[in-house]
């Protein structure tokens, strides 16, 4: 029989599925917006600015509950990487993910309720969400509000470093966004760790 | 449309070249040869007598007693502004000419005002065919001249200015000072054809103000025109507008071909950035493309994919080796 240990709090799970509906829609509408063109059109252009709007508002506040809901509840521990032996367990899990997984060795590291996250997830979990999510929320931002954004800049219009930096940081969370979602099939079956966001149950 | 020339191109005030009879400098739609600074001295002391009574300084300040104010006050112009005018290097008297050398001026003195197409001749045969196809022509061309949206004292040439959001403020306001003010609509619209609100109707527009800023009225309300044509004088009502984002928001944006088509002579690929030289003025979404930036950033979206395609069917095939083995 297998072993089940409840690890993932509602709020976290409601979050996180808002989080990736929200990110997924912005990342469509955003490549809609920037490859603009009448031959390859992905989502009508007033239609996907309006959608990016929205979606970009609730962004927003989804990242505020987030970082509030860390604070109050102490989840925030979670992402802090925990000495001692920080590089060799990156190391290991890094050696797993290239060759321990193919061989059908055990992953290094198992969640439990202290910590959930190998050292690998920690690190770049953090950085996704305390390094890029204020990066492309500021930005957008100042997108939505162009009149706060410098005049000019280098002889071009001030918006343009506030557009590189969105256009950057939102290529960065959607490359990890692409490598998120297949490590998720990393588990014991493909399925399970999908499944425990959706239940909050781990199964050993 | 036959009185059209005569009823509509009259201009209210314009200016005269020194001495000359004809129009020696735009005369035949020609560019003005530069004048000599004694000329411009001359003329601008020539003006200074005008403007003595015909600006608010004037007003402030009148140079002489019994001068009827109220009525001066609607026939004033700013001596600046004319100054950046592309007709600066004419004389008032050019246009005002007889019956303006004495005052009180003759009372017929109006009616021999120089009319626009007395110097342009060619571009209003041209501009006359467009404006009979116009939404103002429709109802209005009885109360339309050209100086109804062009003030000679003020206007200038989108080719003559370097500025986009400049050319953007001068050309909207022509529009938006009918189209956002109650009081002046009414003096043109048809009795009982209330002023439709401005931001109502293009509420279908994202951002619309910020837009207003950015491009002309025109961009979208009149006919796509060839790259080397000017934006066409055939305003098109709301049924006829652009609607269609795309048409400015791509690589290959109109605005190329309208708004910056006096611009975009100069390079293009500041930076690696396309359509650079419309950046230098507004970042404008689907416009502003960096084509090897974006290749580079395709190209890490097909490594990662790859890369995850290949790491995954890597895993499916070490899982069947190792079921074969242990079915061994």
């Amino acid at each position: 029989m297998t072993e089940r240990e409840y690890l993932i709090a509602p709020w976290i799970r409601v979050w996180h599925w808002t989080n990736a509906a929200l990110i997924l829609t912005l990342g469509i509408t955003g490549m809609s917006l920037h490859f603009a063109n009448p031959n390859l059109p992905l989502v009508e252009f007033s239609l996907a600015v309006r959608i990016h709007n929205v979606a970009g508002v609730t962004l927003v506040m989804a990242y505020l509950f987030f970082v509030i809901a860390n604070i109050v509840s102490g989840n925030w521990w979670q992402f802090v990487p925990k000495p001692p032996g920080i590089l060799k367990r990156l190391i290991a899990q890094g050696n797993w993910y290239a060759y321990g997984v193919f061989r059908g060795d055990p992953p290094p590291h198992e969640p439990t309720p202290e910590e959930h996250f190998n050292v690998l997830q920690a690190v770049t979990y953090w950085s996704v969400m305390y390094l890029l999510m204020p990066v492309i929320i500021l930005s957008g931002l100042v997108y939505l509000y162009p009149e706060f954004a410098p005049d000019k800049l280098f002889g071009f219009d001030g918006l343009l470093p506030v557009a590189l930096l969105h256009y950057l940081s939102a290529t960065a969370i959607l490359l990890f966004m692409l490598s998120h979602i297949y490590l998720g099939t990393t588990g014991k079956t493909v399925g399970q760790m999908f499944k425990m966001m959706f239940t909050g149950w781990h199964e050993q | 449309m036959c009185g059209f020339l005569k009823r509509v191109f009259v201009v209210v005030a314009g200016s005269l070249l020194i001495a000359g009879a004809t129009c020696p400098a735009q005369a035949q739609d020609k560019p003005a040869a530069p004048l000599t600074a004694a000329q411009i001295e001359k003329i601008s002391q020539a003006n200074n007598e005008c403007l003595a009574c015909h600006s608010e300084a004037g007003i402030s300040h009148p140079p002489k007693e019994g001068l009827d104010i109220k009525a001066l006050r609607g026939l004033l112009t700013d001596p600046e502004a004319y100054k950046e005018s592309d007709h600066r290097q004419l004389a008032c008297t050019r246009c005002h000419n007889e019956g303006y050398d004495e005052h009180p001026h003759a009372p017929d003195a109006r009616d021999s005002t120089t009319t626009c197409s007395d110097c342009h001749a060619k571009k209003a045969v041209l501009i006359e065919k467009q404006f009979d196809k116009s939404v103002h022509a429709k109802n209005l061309s009885d109360k339309f001249t050209c100086t109804t949206c062009h003030d000679p004292h003020v206007m200038r040439l989108a080719a003559n200015m370097t500025d986009a959001h400049k050319i953007v403020a001068q050309d909207n306001h022509v529009c938006l000072s009918c189209h956002d003010s109650d009081e002046k609509f009414a003096k043109f619209a048809p009795e009982k054809k209330s002023r439709p609100p401005i931001d109502e109707i293009h509420d279908w527009l994202p951002n619309t103000r910020l837009h207003w800023k950015s491009v002309r009225c025109v961009e979208c309300h009149t006919p796509g025109v060839g790259d080397k044509e000017p934006i066409s004088h055939e305003i098109l009502n709301k049924d006829k507008a652009e609607k269609k984002c795309l048409t400015c928001h791509s690589a290959n944006s109109s605005l190329k071909t309208r708004l910056y088509r006096h611009l975009v002579t100069e390079e293009q690929q500041r930076l690696g950035f396309a359509n650079s030289v419309i950046l230098a003025n507004s970042y404008v979404l689907g416009v502003t493309q960096h084509p090897l930036l974006d290749t580079l950033i395709l190209i890490a979206f097909a490594a990662m994919f790859l890369g995850l395609l290949a790491h995954g069917l890597g895993r499916v095939i070490a899982r069947l080796i190792q079921r074969r083995k242990n079915d061994d």
